[in-house]
Formats: structure tokens, sequence, C-alpha cells
């Protein structure tokens, strides 16, 4: 690199004594955004941020070193880069941004609107903000993770803008900026959409349109949240004046497929037509011990084992029923053959 | 009633012997409060040579794997007798536990 003339080497002497203050500041930069990110929700891939090194400003300033009077004329000392899922979460952190810190609109751009019909390259918004307590200016990057990866990809080239490269690779990197548009376009797409679907099913759910809804872990995580359970968990408690601990329900969706239930109508007939044989199969198994704590699975897996066994399932029935919330096991046989006893007794037994 | 922790690579297993009920669930609780604070670990509860759980042994276990879960650690429970298994299955706690 060519010696820096005098203009820059005061330049540089400004950064080498600006550089604690630039450490404080970004520092100070990032608690606020991470604070900021912790409390809306919003999940981001990643959050980094950089000072320039002595090298890199100096390349800079041998290149167009005449263009600053002075170091705080450069306003990406400090770099700042969000990287998002989700194209639109770029504009809610440019939001939170605007909120955050004083933007300087004449030297901020919004390089994804600047492309004309041919041009080139994928680019991110790119915000010179201002901290309280911080004269100098610093630069934030918003774009998405295929922003990002097509950014750095392009970085890797060598070429340091489009102007430099050759036509045909050009073109080619143009193509790919192009897909990876559609593609971030379209995971935007299905988020809202997955979102709305979340939506409707809520809703069906509490009109009690069950029928009109596929079974699916979201729409089984839906019906649950109604509580279809909470009764009968509650009586099979009540024996023995037991505490209720939470549990995971979502392992008794490929139980409940398996036992014909296509639409969450279906699962609520279920639970109705076999309630108060579950429940008397808590009451043989449990009345007779002194154990006062049960899972909030308990009803649903004694409505799943009296389904089994009243529908011919047997003991084979029993065991792949373990399987799929216990995991496989050679115990689930022995499981199997004990429930299968116990239950035998039972009414909704007599017949088979 | 006795509780051992013993560590083996990224593992932390403790091994229950004897009988887990209401008299012995507050030693036992003391004793294994070392899986409560490990992070990031793999926590065996092996219950090869544990003859019996009480409600008191149950509500032992699920702190253990209460607390494991906000340090990042994983619970498997190990080599129950059909007895224990019995009571994990009337309880629905087979829904709460990696049994193995």
């Amino acid at each position: 690199m060519e010696a820096l003339d005098f203009h820059c080497q005061l330049i540089m002497d400004e950064y080498r004594e600006a550089l604690p203050m630039l450490e404080s500041m970004q520092g100070q930069v990032m608690a606020t955004l991470h604070e900021a990110l912790d409390r809306s929700g919003l999940v981001v891939t990643a959050v980094e941020s950089r000072i320039k090194t002595e090298e890199s400003l100096a390349g800079k300033l041998a290149l167009k070193g005449s263009k600053y009077a002075a170091l705080s004329d450069i306003t990406d000392v400090l770099g700042v880069r969000i990287v998002t899922f989700y194209t639109d979460d770029v504009d809610r952190i440019a939001s939170m941004a605007e909120q955050l810190f004083e933007i300087d609109w004449q030297n901020s751009v919004d390089k994804r609107r600047l492309h004309q019909l041919d041009s080139f390259g994928y680019s991110s918004l790119h915000y010179i903000c201002r901290i309280p307590g911080y004269d100098m200016r610093f630069e934030l990057q918003l774009r998405t993770t295929l922003q990002h990866a097509w950014a750095a990809i392009n970085h890797d080239t060598g070429y340091k803008s489009g102007v430099e490269i050759p036509r045909e690779y050009m073109r080619r990197m143009n193509r790919l900026a192009g897909l990876l548009e559609m593609a971030d376009d379209e995971f935007s797409r299905i988020r809202t959409e997955i979102t709305d679907y979340r939506r409707r099913v809520q809703a069906l759910v509490k009109s009690g349109k069950l029928d009109d809804v596929l079974l699916d872990g979201d729409t089984f995580r839906s019906y649950l949240q109604v509580g279809p359970l909470d009764a009968l968990n509650k009586r099979i408690a009540a024996i023995n004046q037991a505490e209720i601990q939470d549990a995971p329900l979502i392992r008794f969706l490929k139980v409940l497929k398996a036992l014909k239930c296509n639409t969450l109508g279906d699962v609520d007939r279920l639970i109705h037509h076999y309630e108060d044989d579950a429940y008397r199969l808590a009451r043989h198994q449990l009345g007779n011990t002194d154990l006062d704590i049960v899972s909030s699975a308990i009803g649903l897996q004694n409505i799943c084992i009296v389904c089994i066994l009243s529908t011919g399932g047997g003991k084979i029935g029993l065991e792949r029923l373990f399987d799929a919330i216990n995991g496989h096991n050679s115990q689930n046989n022995e499981l199997a053959e004990l429930t299968y006893q116990q239950a035998s007794n039972l009414p909704f037994m007599q017949n088979k | 009633m006795t509780t051992t922790i013993t560590e083996s690579g990224n593992q932390l297993i403790a091994q229950f012997i004897g009988r887990l009920d209401t008299a012995a669930a507050v030693q036992t609780a003391e004793d294994v409060k070392p899986l409560m604070e490990a992070a990031n670990r793999e926590i065996i509860l092996d219950c090869s040579r544990l003859e019996y759980i009480s409600s008191s042994g149950l509500r032992i276990f699920l702190s253990v794997r209460k607390e494991a879960a906000t340090h990042g650690s994983k619970v498997i429970v190990r080599d129950i007798n059909a007895d224990i298994r019995q009571v994990f299955m009337m309880t629905g706690f087979i829904s709460l536990f990696e049994i193995q």
C-alpha cells in the first residue's frame, strides 16, 4: 500500500486516539440493540459488529482520503450488522432502529430500492446512526440471511463493485440475486400464510367447527389450548387428590392418527366416547395406591388404551401405543400385558 | 436408600439403591442437588437397583427434569423394574420422561 499523505495520516492519528471511545460506543450500541430485540421477541440470525481495523481504514483513506475532512466524516468506522430470517423483519428492525438512534437520513441508503430493472446486486438497508452520548456516527446494515449469503459470496469473488466484474459472471450473479430475492419473498409469504392458517384454525376451534379442521401438529396444539381433557384429568386426579403436572401431548398425535382420527372433530368424539371408561381404568389402577401426582397426559393416555382395547387392538395395540409415547422398548411388551390384565375386569372389556 | 452420583464423559449418573419412599425422599432430594446445577449434560437416573418409588420420589425425578431443562441438560431414566414402570404408566409419567 502506498504511503498516506499528511492529511490522511492526521485522520489515522485521530482514529488511534478514538479507539477507546469507539469500543465504548460499540458496547453501548450492541447492548441497546440486544435489549430491544429481546423486548420485541424478534428472532434474528446474527447481530454482529466490528471496528474498522487500522489496515482497512488506511486502505480506504488511500483510495478516497481527500473526501474526508476528519475521522467523524467516515460513517462506517463502527459497523453493525443484523441478519434476519425474513425480509419483513428487516423493515421491523429498521423501525426499531429509528426509535433507538438518531438516523442521518441524508447518508442512509435503502439499497434494496436503488436497483433499476437491469441493475446488479442484492443489497441491504444501510442506516447511518448516532447514539446519544457519542459524536461519531456508525453504520447499521440490515439484511436477510439470503442477502447476507449473496453479499458474502459476491465479496469472496474479490470484485469490489459490479463495474469490475466480467459481464458473464455479473450476469450469473445477477440471476442468483433474482432467485434469492424470490426465495426471500416466498419465505415471508409462507410465514404470513402459516400465521393466517393458525389464526383460522383457532377461530374454527373456538367456534366448535371441529370437523372442518384436519388433524395435524398445529391444529392439535390449538385444540389442546381449549382444554378438552381438563375435566377428565381433574376427575382422575380427584381419585387420590393428586396434583397434575403438565406434560407434552404431541406424542399422541401419531397414536390418534393410527386410531383413524382425521379431523379435530374425530378427536373430540373419541374423547367424549371413551372418557368415562378412561376414568374407570384410572380409578381401577390408582384407587389402591397412594400415588398423589399424575401428569396431564393421563387422560388422553387412558382414552387411547380404552379405545384400542374396545376396538380389538389387544395387547399388540397397547404395545404400539407405549412405543409411540415412551419410545420403543422391550419392556413395553410387559407393560401392555399388565395393562391388558388390569383392564380385563372393567365393563368395556366384558364383551371382548 | 442410598444415592451415588458419578461422572462419565458428558454424563452425570445418579444411581438409586433401595426404596425411594416418603421417608427417604428428604435425604434423596438433598443428594440429587448436584444434578440440578449441571449444565448441558446428559443426566442418567440409574434405577437398576431401585426397588420402589412413591409420589415423593416421582416429585424428585420431576424436579431434576425441570431444573435440568432450564440448564440445557437432558434426563434419561434407565433400567426401571416392572413395578416402577407400572407406576410411571398409571400416573402418565411415561410421557414426561425418556425411559430406556
